[in-house]
């Protein structure tokens, strides 16, 4: 969740015509656990999947405004395990989610509770990995009803938790977070500390709890303070996200910061557990990550013929080309 | 528990609930436990469906596919109201497989005449697998839609690049207006450089240029 209103500056920038290069990390796979895919295009699936994405996860989170009724949830909700999921699937990345009320919306008690009735119907879908992305955005009394709810029925149905930390008073609300996961009976190795700085990292590491951070521009964690986090801390339950959403937001920030910890010495076997396994083994707590998976969504040949007719199959989306003028 | 164990265990809980918890629970529950290869029928058996429902055919479905219909057709149907709501439910709320094994058992269902709207709300799904589940070996839109709805189907799979020769009853029920559309459709396509399926042509009677 972002935003900044600093668009001024921005767009008084010189534009940038050069081509980004990833060369370094070519052949590598990446797994991106927290990324708001409706909010993107298809050039950034093209994208990501280009930069070695082979997996991602999707948090259920709030629009940008608030919702106005329950139905507005059902229809969010299938359409992660639905719509959105075969849109990231023609371009061959394999998509989960994790279901929850977000901390904004928890302050709509109402509708809240109109919400938790519905979740029960959702948690047990396929590839759905986790309960989340839930916690405090304002730390309200009504954001730690839901927070502690969503808890309960995460342990209920064994499944990880996604914890959104708030923005503001981060470090408090991030121990808060962490000790009511705690009084409501999870195990730190079942919950994922999202957004987390180089104020947060050592107590959420002591813990025991998985550290996230998200690579955001202006608003969160930059990639290179993301690489001395790494020197200092090591590989050991660290991961990062793009987080990725309406905002200005980066998709490819997991490929561009393991390119980055590359250039900047560290091992490719540490890159490889922050930006792939460490995601995976947190998220797979819940049953449903199978890594075959990833290879098979991927050898979706577009060129497959079917019945002699030169028919795509499944509905893979063939390649744009981005940089010609010709749109045919 | 053994898969076939697990079913029938459920589909008891099922069959005794007012309420439909029971039915949402195992419903997207049930791929974990039946697994999701791809069914292997024998070619008798393939003939025993083909008799029993002409048109339908079974062979690649998975086998969370073909239980979930099983599913679908163990839920008692003696009260029109209950049944239609709690199919509907499951319908409300599903995830691509599951939209697809609803879709599938759409023949299979009581009260025929109640899925109409259901079906035709399918064919304006934009997810590939969901349409084929529609379109492909399916007896119930050829039996059920109206003439609009079939045409908007059949144009539908031209312009989604589908594989005509697998839909049920698409020579049977060509009619004036799908030929028009589908003749505007070919000069549309002519004039835009595109190409044509040979289907189109077929189906339109017409010689190709």
């Amino acid at each position: 969740m972002c935003c900044n209103e600093n668009f001024e500056e921005r767009n008084l920038g010189e534009k940038i015509t050069t081509s980004l290069d990833l060369s370094d990390i070519s052949g590598m796979k990446f797994f991106d656990p927290h990324v708001h895919m409706t909010s993107r295009t298809t050039d950034d699936y093209q994208a990501m999947a280009d930069a070695g994405i082979v997996a991602l996860i999707e948090p259920a989170f709030w629009l940008g405004q608030p919702r106005t009724g329950i139905d507005s949830f059902i229809d969010y909700y299938s359409s992660l395990i639905g719509w959105e999921r075969f849109r990231s699937s023609q371009f061959g990345i394999k998509h989960y989610c994790t279901i929850g009320l977000n901390s904004r919306e928890a302050n709509n008690e109402q509708l809240a509770e109109q919400v938790m009735e519905i979740l029960p119907q959702f948690i047990f879908k396929e590839g759905v990995v986790g309960i989340g992305e839930i916690g405090f955005d304002d730390q309200t009394a009504a954001e730690e009803k839901y927070y502690r709810l969503q808890l309960d029925l995460a342990k209920e149905a064994a499944l990880p938790v996604q914890i959104h930390t708030p923005h503001r008073d981060k470090k408090k609300g991030t121990q808060r977070s962490m000790d009511i996961a705690i009084e409501q009976g999870h195990a730190p190795n079942m919950v994922i500390v999202d957004h987390n700085n180089e104020e947060t990292v050592k107590e959420v590491l002591d813990r025991g709890f998985w550290a996230a951070f998200t690579i955001y521009p202006f608003t969160k964690m930059g990639n290179e303070r993301m690489v001395e986090i790494v020197k200092q801390y090591g590989s050991e339950r660290i991961m990062i996200n793009s987080a990725a959403d309406w905002g200005i937001s980066d998709p490819l920030a997991i490929p561009k910061t393991a390119a980055l910890m590359k250039k900047s010495g560290i091992s490719l076997a540490d890159i490889e557990l922050v930006t792939f396994r460490n995601a995976i083994t947190a998220f797979a707590q819940s049953g449903q990550i199978d890594e075959q998976d990833f290879l098979k969504i991927k050898h979706i040949d577009q060129s497959q013929k079917y019945a002699n007719n030169s028919i795509l199959r499944g509905g893979q989306q063939p390649r744009l080309n981005k940089n010609s003028i010709i749109i045919s | 528990m053994p898969a076939m164990e697990w079913l029938l265990h459920k589909v008891n809980l099922i069959r005794i609930e007012d309420k439909s918890v029971q039915l949402h629970l195992s419903f997207s529950h049930l791929p974990r436990i039946t697994s999701k290869e791809t069914i292997v029928l024998l070619n008798e058996e393939e003939q025993q469906i083909a008799a029993l429902m002409p048109g339908l055919a079974i062979n690649n479905w998975t086998s969370d596919k073909l239980s979930r219909v099983w599913m679908l057709m163990q839920l008692p149907a003696d009260e029109k109201e209950t049944y239609i709501k709690k199919i509907s439910g499951l319908f409300a709320a599903a995830e691509m497989n599951e939209q697809i094994a609803l879709y599938a058992a759409l023949p299979l269902f009581h009260y025929q005449e109640e899925w109409i709207t259901k079906c035709e709300e399918g064919i304006r799904s934009n997810i590939a697998p969901v349409l084929e589940a529609i379109m492909y070996h399916n007896p119930y839109p050829a039996k059920f839609l109206s003439q609009p709805a079939w045409n908007q189907l059949i144009l539908k799979a031209f312009f989604t690049e589908k594989d005509i020769s697998l839909i049920v009853g698409i020579n049977d029920r060509t009619n004036e207006a799908l030929t028009l559309a589908l003749k505007d459709y070919i000069q549309e396509r002519l004039a835009a450089n595109r190409s044509i399926a040979p289907e189109i042509y077929q189906l339109t009677q017409q010689i190709k240029p």
